[in-house]
């Protein structure tokens, strides 16, 4: 019979001879992550199909509306909190920056990023005035807000919106779950909702509905040049 | 009416000197202390213990609620489970509520899965044997103080030749737990009160790499208020004399050499998983026990089959923080509020071991004050 070190030896190998153990496991490990990562990779692509069949049209007709107002001299207006702001910022540099070379660059600003200017504001004003005060200074009637927010539920994103249709801009949301409040503002022409509720596979989403709209807006615009020409 | 083993141990005089030796002790030194145990969490939260021990000496709750540690795509395993048709789920009564991807066990049971919950393993067997055409399947959690029941539970399954019976194995063991966040960066605990339940099993040898490889007292405590405050005194006392070693405050339970008799049972039908998810604290490896080949027969896993993908928690919720003691239960942004023991978001506010229902049942309101709103995290996308 074994004696009681034994078992704990058995229970706890790692505390009395942790380099005999790491090989095995880390093999077994990556066959879990990698079988879990493929489980992902259907599901991320599952879910771009399923946006890009369900917002064909709107998406082809926010398009049109963008381009018509860069065409026009507009600019996009992009915003939102956390992940959100950094979808936000590459929303901008996409315009301002276009990641391909035959793309036409336009003017766009990201709401989030001007750091100095956001913390002013939530701190003396307050969180949801951070991007609507900033839509009142800089947003004009020709341009174009696009509000993005996992949850749908970002006050300051809703108030945002508020401000946008106020002023007669262009409203676009990308927003996850069923909506959320953005979806029932009426402040909103387009809202696009990555219908999941897992915060990682709304924001594939929505990079999915923006490079598609990015898309679009360019080959709009590059059609109306050769109206031009 | 008094009651032997409890009242003993509650007695405000007693209690009283032993607040007042922690205060003398601790002599306004800085200390940060971590309750391994949800039950020591529950029992200091029950008894307003946090209250009675001075501002310079805080303690942090730690992993060991077993409900609170299950990753949520285990949750949703077991949910497969129950949904197959034929299947008797049985389970404890605290993952009936525990959040999935997907919904909730309840939630599964409320669109007609066969889920029931019960007090021992030993209910599903009869479950078994009462409904032969049917497939039972127990939901085994906890840590080494519950495995050997269910390794109990599966000896007599054989013994009784019950084809119909399977265990989906989730037990965990806390030691590579307590060594994953001594390995943390920014560890900075200063001792810690050991769990008095797994003790009992397990004994007092496991906890010796605490002293040893990272000069840091463990004293194995009791449930009791007193045992609590002695077991703090016990750790200051260590402290303060700059030594560092396992003592056993729980000696009328917890034997030094443990539950011979228990581990062998633990030995003969499980063996160690090369590695476990733990929520919050991630990988873990050797962390936690699966059915030996002998008993494939009984293995959940081997008979269903189950999405197996990994879930990430919620983004408003913070159990893994809250299970490594990086923040506490009412700093997170949905405590009290969408988090709440009746629409729990998180684990942690499921179980009565869980921290976040601690605070939640016994003084929520008074903790929530002492904390400044700057100190509340935001958690934003």
């Amino acid at each position: 019979m074994s004696d009681d070190r034994d078992f704990t030896r058995a229970l706890y190998p790692f505390l009395y001879a942790p380099a005999d153990n790491a090989v095995a496991p880390l093999a077994a490990l990556l066959d879990t992550v990698r079988s879990s990562t493929l489980a992902k990779c259907a599901e991320v692509v599952a879910l771009r199909s399923e946006l890009v069949s369900e917002y064909e049209a709107p998406l082809e007709r926010a398009a049109e509306a963008m381009a018509e107002r860069f065409a026009n001299g507009g600019k996009l207006l992009a915003f939102g909190n956390g992940g959100s702001a950094t979808d936000a910022d590459d929303a901008a540099i996409d315009c301002m920056s276009p990641p391909r070379t035959e793309w036409r660059s336009v003017a766009a600003l990201s709401l989030s990023a001007d750091s100095a200017t956001v913390t002013a504001l939530a701190n003396d004003v307050g969180l949801d005035s951070v991007f609507a005060r900033q839509l009142g200074a800089v947003g004009e009637r020709g341009d174009i807000a696009l509000g993005i927010s996992t949850s749908g539920n970002s006050g300051n994103v809703v108030a945002a919106f508020t401000e946008a249709k106020r002023r007669g801009m262009l409203t676009i949301a990308l927003t996850g779950y069923d909506g959320g409040a953005v979806a029932r503002t009426g402040a909103v022409d387009f809202c696009f909702v990555a219908r999941r509720e897992f915060v990682p596979r709304i924001q594939e989403g929505h990079a999915t509905l923006w490079h598609t709209l990015l898309e679009l807006v360019q080959d709009a615009l590059a059609r109306r040049a050769e109206v031009v020409a | 009416m008094t009651m032997r083993f409890v009242d003993e141990y509650r007695q405000p005089g007693g209690i009283a000197r032993l607040s007042a030796e922690i205060a003398r002790v601790a002599n306004g030194r800085r200390v940060k202390l971590m309750e391994v145990c949800g039950g020591h969490t529950h029992a200091i939260y029950k008894h307003g213990l946090q209250d009675l021990l001075p501002e310079n000496v805080e303690l942090v709750h730690g992993p060991g609620c077993p409900v609170c540690v299950i990753p949520m795509g285990r949750i949703d395993d077991a949910i497969a489970m129950a949904r197959t048709p034929g299947v008797i789920f049985a389970t404890y009564g605290d993952m009936m509520r525990v959040p999935s991807s997907t919904g909730s066990l309840i939630d599964a049971k409320a669109d007609g899965a066969d889920v029931r919950f019960i007090y021992s393993p030993l209910d599903a067997l009869t479950l078994a044997r009462k409904n032969p055409d049917r497939e039972v399947v127990f939901f085994a959690v906890g840590f080494e103080t519950t495995a050997p029941s269910t390794a109990a539970t599966l000896l007599r399954a054989r013994a009784d030749g019950l084809k119909n019976f399977s265990v989906f194995c989730n037990h965990v063991t806390i030691i590579p737990a307590i060594k994953a966040i001594l390995d943390s960066p920014g560890m900075t605990l200063d001792g810690f009160i050991g769990p008095g339940h797994v003790s009992t099993i397990i004994g007092l040898e496991p906890f010796e790499f605490i002293p040893r490889d990272y000069g840091l007292p463990i004293v194995v405590t009791g449930f009791e208020p007193s045992d609590i405050l002695q077991s703090v005194v016990m750790i200051l006392r260590q402290l303060v004399s700059g030594t560092a070693r396992v003592e056993n405050q729980y000696a009328r339970v917890v034997r030094d050499t443990g539950n011979r008799r228990a581990m062998e049972m633990l030995a003969e039908t499980m063996m160690l998983r090369p590695f476990f998810e733990w929520r919050g604290l991630g990988f873990i490896s050797q962390s936690a026990l699966a059915l030996r080949p002998e008993f494939a027969e009984f293995d959940a896993e081997v008979r269903f089959t189950v999405p197996n993908v990994r879930v990430t928690d919620p983004k408003a919720c913070q159990c893994g923080e809250v299970l490594k003691g990086a923040i506490k239960p009412w700093q997170c942004k949905v405590f009290g509020t969408a988090c709440t023991p009746e629409t729990p978001i998180g684990s942690c506010m499921v179980s009565p071991e869980g921290a976040c229902a601690a605070y939640y049942n016994y003084g929520r309101y008074s903790l929530m004050r002492q904390g400044s709103a700057s100190e509340t995290p935001l958690v934003t996308a």
